[in-house]
This record gives structure tokens, sequence and C-alpha cells, in this order.
């Protein structure tokens, strides 16, 4: 009997201490990847974006990863010729919008696109007040697009210059939204400026939203007077 | 009685004149923020450098307040007119031209300066806030079900065990009453039966390990490796909301959902320098993680030193080596615009709540038997898609109501189950 029962206390013991180390043995994340077996058919041979198997220039290839500069995509439109620099910024005012203006099912690929790419910072309303800024994460004021005569006055190629070379605090958009989806929100910007003006008539909204949104309650007027603004805006440098 | 009413008269008086005070400075405060708001805050912020120089205090920097609002007004003119302090000035900033504000007059100036020097210094506050606060722990703990049911089997086993051995027991008492001769214990590793059933549990227990082993091989699901940069996709995604697209650009446009480069990051990250958020991070091993040590690592692979130039360089930015987590074996060919741009699949279905991930983990297991799953039940998305145009049969049939359009045409209908489809 004694006997009996001092084994089953082992056999429990050791019954309880195993599944312990199977239970709490292991960590909750897995930091290695899994195993392989036979990975010939799993990494390729040839190269492909992102493969693991070396940089093809630093193997005697000749080989650049770039196109050939001046190469135009199918279906893509015309490289934009005006340089990063202040001459190429005021010569941007003359360039004009190769597309027609933006209509239809076209209109909303572009908003989506706004959305994506802009309203994070430029806000949904362009009236500046993204949640990045709204937030307070980000410290400087984007741009009010619409409801600021500075701004307003903007052609739409400065639009494209600005989104393709970026401005003061704003970087290029040139490496995620192509020539013809840059010039899609030019026009969709100057689209919504047209249409806020109207609005603009009724009742200063714009403004009331800009004060709201800082926290200093409404009708304090929203310094810029937009007939009297003749400051001009001399080319930013970059 | 006069004599009272000369002091009601003073009282109300000295009210009013208070208030037009105190509501004439709150007047002029509101307007300083927004002209402020309007004129100077994309380029200038009252603590921080930014496009041009942080604002606090502006005044006691220039000798003279009227050079100051010459300044403002046009910098250019006195930058002509050889004022060395603007001079300077603009040498030390990249001759980066400030904007013309013919239109401020001196009281509007004033009120911006008096709203900037009242803003309170956000970095002093928060290291206020730090000596206040204690830390926060984080609260861990997951119920998981598989610890209870694991415990109660082992009971179950110790009560059966007990009971078999009480068995034994009794039939050897009621043996031994009726006189039969006790036979010679045998000890249980000399047990056929006991050898039997371990013999079956070790080839269930074997067979199912070797065979989800095999299973297993090159799969990776839940696999989060370390990244170079802690980059948290729950602090973008989740609480700043950036959409997905807006960094994985060639989602929706070819093959690979792109790693995006390091202009993407400075997009944003020439302004924020400083991870400001209220909610702490941790790794997965709890380690609490310091999110702005995190973007100065950004600032390493870049090139960028904001106390050496502004102005990012992008020609001096090496890549950061990102540890790729999703990947499909070479003999099967993915297209993320496929799926992202025609099929309208949202990026959560296969790469989980990834806005509600610090560190990246693969959610799926990338199986074959997992994509056939998906295809066999999604529906395609017919509708205001001229992807799926040239099916005109199903189109047809769904809206002449020959097919349930509740239940619509899976991808398997339209061929998403063929061999072909994906491997060639």
């Amino acid at each position: 009997m004694n006997f009996k029962i001092k084994k089953m206390k082992k056999l429990f013991i050791i019954s309880l201490f195993s599944s312990a180390v199977v239970l709490f043995g292991c960590e909750t994340y897995q930091r290695k990847p899994a195993r392989q077996y036979m990975p010939d058919m799993g990494a390729s041979r040839a190269y492909e974006t992102y493969s693991q198997n070396g940089r093809p220039e630093n193997q005697n290839f000749n080989y650049n990863n770039m196109p050939v500069s001046g190469t135009v995509n199918r279906g893509e439109e015309l490289p934009y010729h005006l340089g990063n620099d202040s001459a190429g910024y005021s010569m941007s005012a003359t360039v004009t919008n190769p597309l027609k203006p933006v209509t239809g099912k076209d209109s909303i690929e572009t908003q989506r696109l706004y959305m994506i790419n802009c309203a994070i910072c430029h806000g949904s309303k362009l009236d500046g007040n993204g949640p990045l800024y709204a937030s307070g994460k980000y410290p400087a004021k984007p741009a009010t697009l619409v409801g600021d005569a500075n701004i307003e006055k903007l052609s739409e190629g400065t639009i494209f210059h600005v989104q393709t070379y970026g401005k003061n605090l704003m970087g290029s958009y040139a490496s995620q939204l192509t020539r013809k989806q840059r010039w899609m929100i030019a026009n969709y910007i100057k689209q919504m400026q047209a249409a806020g003006k109207g609005s603009n008539a009724t009742g200063s909204e714009t403004a009331a939203t800009d004060t709201s949104a800082t926290g200093t309650g409404g009708g304090a007027a929203t310094g810029t007077g937009t007939g009297a603004a003749t400051g001009t805006t001399t080319g930013g440098g970059r | 009685m006069i004599h009272h009413r000369r002091i009601a008269n003073t009282l109300v008086l000295s009210l009013i004149l208070f208030f037009t005070v105190a509501v004439r400075t709150n007047v002029i405060a509101q307007n300083g923020q927004s002209l402020f708001n309007a004129n100077c805050a994309s380029c200038h912020n009252p603590h921080r450098d930014l496009t041009g120089p942080a604002l606090y205090k502006v005044e006691e920097r220039w000798p003279d307040k009227k050079k100051l609002y010459a300044w403002i007004r046009n910098n250019q003119e006195v930058i002509k007119s050889g004022d060395p302090y603007a001079n300077e000035l603009y040498l030390k900033w990249n001759k980066v031209a400030m904007n013309l504000f013919p239109q401020l007059t001196d009281p509007e100036i004033d009120a911006i300066l008096a709203y900037v020097n009242s803003v309170p210094d956000p970095k002093a506050a928060a290291a206020a806030a730090a000596t206040q606060g204690g830390g926060g722990t984080s609260g861990g703990g997951g119920s998981d079900n598989t610890l209870l049911f694991g415990i109660l089997t082992l009971i179950l086993a110790v009560v059966a065990m007990i009971l078999l051995q009480v068995n034994a027991n009794l039939k050897k008492l009621s043996d031994e009453r009726e006189g039969l001769p006790a036979l010679e214990p045998i000890p249980f590793w000399r047990n056929r039966a006991y050898i039997a059933l371990v013999a079956i549990a070790f080839f269930c227990v074997g067979g199912y390990f070797t065979v989800k082993g095999a299973i297993g091989l090159g799969r990776n699901k839940n696999y989060q490796p370390e990244q170079p940069i802690y980059y948290s996709h729950k602090v973008h995604a989740g609480v700043n909301q950036i959409s997905c697209l807006y960094c994985h650009t060639g989602a929706q446009e070819g093959k690979h959902a792109n790693i995006p480069s390091l202009n993407v990051c400075m997009n944003c990250h020439m302004a924020i320098n400083e991870y400001t958020g209220t909610e702490k991070i941790y790794k997965e091993n709890n380690v609490e993680v310091n999110g702005t040590a995190e973007i100065q690592k950004l600032y390493e692979y870049a090139g960028y030193d904001p106390s050496v130039s502004k102005i990012w360089d992008p020609t001096k930015a090496k890549p950061v080596e990102w540890i790729q987590i999703h990947n499909l074996p070479d003999h099967v060919y993915f297209n993320h615009s496929q799926h992202v741009k025609a099929g309208q699949v949202a990026c959560q279905t296969c790469h989980g709540e990834i806005q509600k991930m610090d560190e990246v983990y693969q959610f799926s297991d990338l199986s074959m038997g997992w994509c056939i799953n998906c295809h066999r039940e999604s529906k395609v998305q017919f509708k205001e898609n001229g992807f799926y145009s040239i099916y005109q049969k199903f189109q047809h049939d769904l809206n002449s109501g020959a097919m349930d359009s509740t239940k619509g045409v899976t991808v398997e209908q339209i061929g998403g189950t063929e061999c072909m489809k994906c491997h060639y």
C-alpha cells in the first residue's frame, strides 16, 4: 500500500512538472523565422524586389536600379522639367495642367488620393487642420488650402511643383504619386477652392473652423484680409 | 447715505474698468493666436525651430523693436539695408526667404508676440508631468484557456489513476477473504496494459507533433522579428490615423506593397523629432521603448542632423535594412494590387489588426489551404468595379435575379482555385 502511494506521488509530481514545462517553456512571441526544408523553391534565384540574394552591382553585373533618365511609363504624363530651385518655383506658375479637369468617377478617385496622401496634414476639409496637426503632434501649421488668399492665388502648376519637390517642411511626394495623380490632386484643390469661395460668400465658414479648432472661440477675424493681401510669396528656396 | 452711494459708484466703476481691461487683453491674446496661426505657424513654432527659428522672446534677440517690425513686414528690405543681425539670420537659415507681411500693423504684431510669449514650453511641462506622475505598469495576463484545460485533464487523470488503484486494492482484499492465492504484484512498467497504453499515447502525441512540425516547415505564422528601428504601426496607423496606403503606396499599384523609402518617413519626421504620445510603448518582452531615441535612429539612417542643417540632404541617406516578415515561396505568384485594388480586400483581412500592433507579426500562416479557403468564401466585388465587367453572364444573372445576389459569386466561381492562377 504505502509503496504504491509513494510511487503515485512521484508520478504525479513528474507529470505536473512536465506539463508545466510544456505550457510555460516557450515565449509567446517568435523572433526567429521557421525552419525550411529544401528551400530551393522558396527563395528566388532571379533578382526580385526585396529578395536577399545580394545587390547585383556588387556581383560584377552591369545593373542600374533606376530607369534611364527621361524614360516615360506607359500611360504616364510627360516628365516635368523645372528644377527644384526658386527659379523653377516661380516658373511653375506658367505650367498648365495637361489633363482635363477631373469629373465624375475621376473626382472620386482624386478625393481618395487626397484623403490618403494629403488629408493627414491638410485636413479632409482642406483647412490645414488634419489629424496630425490637430492632435498637436505636428508642430507647424499645414497650409490652409481653402480660404487662405496666399495659397488660393497659386496656380495649378505651382501646386504640382510643390507636390513634386516639397516646400519648406513638406516633403516631396514624387515617390508616392505619379505625375498624373499629382496633376489630378492639383486640379482637385483648385476645384475645392472654387467651391469654398462660393460658400465663403454666405458666411466665413473656414474662419470659423480655423478658430474653433485652436480653441479660441468664434468670431475673431483670422487676419490675412482676403482682399488686402499684397504679400508676395517670394521663391521659398527649395 | 451719500457716503454709501459714492462707495457703490466707485465699486461699480472699478469693476467695469477691470472687466474691460481683462476682456481687452483676452481679445488681444485671441487675435494674436489667430493671427499667428494664419500667418506664421506654417514656418514658426514658439518653442521649436522649424523652417524658421523658434519665436519665444524673439523681441529680446533683436537689438531694436522697430527693426523687428520692419523685418516682419518686409524682411528683404531689412537685409538689403545691410543690417548685420538680419544678414546673419538670413545666412544662418540657409537663405530661406521669409514671406512678406506688409498688412500687419504694429498692434497686430504686438498681439502675435504676446501670444507667442504666453505659450508654455511643452518640454518643461512634460518634464514637470514626468516628475509628478508615476510610471504606469502595463496591464498583462491574457486569459488563456489552455492552462485551465490542462489542469483539468491532469486532475481527471489523477482521479482515474486513484480509482484504478482503489479498484485493484479492493479486488486484492476480496481475493484474500475468499482465500484465493494472492498473485505476485506486477510492477507497472511490466504490466502489458500500461505498456500498450503508453505506447499508444506516445504514438498519438509523437505523430501529432511530427505531422504538425512537417506541415509547419517554412511557415511563419506569428513571426515577429526585431526590426532595426522600433517602428510602431499602432502609433502611426492606429493613434495617428495615417492610411496604410500613405506609406505602402505600391499595394494598389503593383505586386509588392513596398516598404517606404526614407523620404516618406522624413515627410513628417523632419518636423516631428520626438515622441510625444501619451501612451507608453513597449517591446514584446515588456522593455519600455524610448520613441524619441528611435526617431534619432531614423535620423542617423537618413543622414539628417538638425543641429547642423535644417535642410535634409537625401543623398546622405542609407537604406534601413528592415527584416522581411511576410514571404511567399518563389513557386507561387501573389499580387497586391490584384487584391487591394481589383478585389477591394482590406489590408486587415490578411495582415490582422495591424493598427493595433506595436511590433508587426505575421497574422496568417500564408499556407495554400488558407489562400484557397478565402477564395472559396469571398465574394467578388462586382458592384461599380470595372475590373469584373467582362464577366457578363454573372453580371447578367445577378442583375436579373437568376443568381442569388445575397450569396453573390465567389472567387472560386471565376476561377480563383485553378492551379495556374497562382502557380505558373
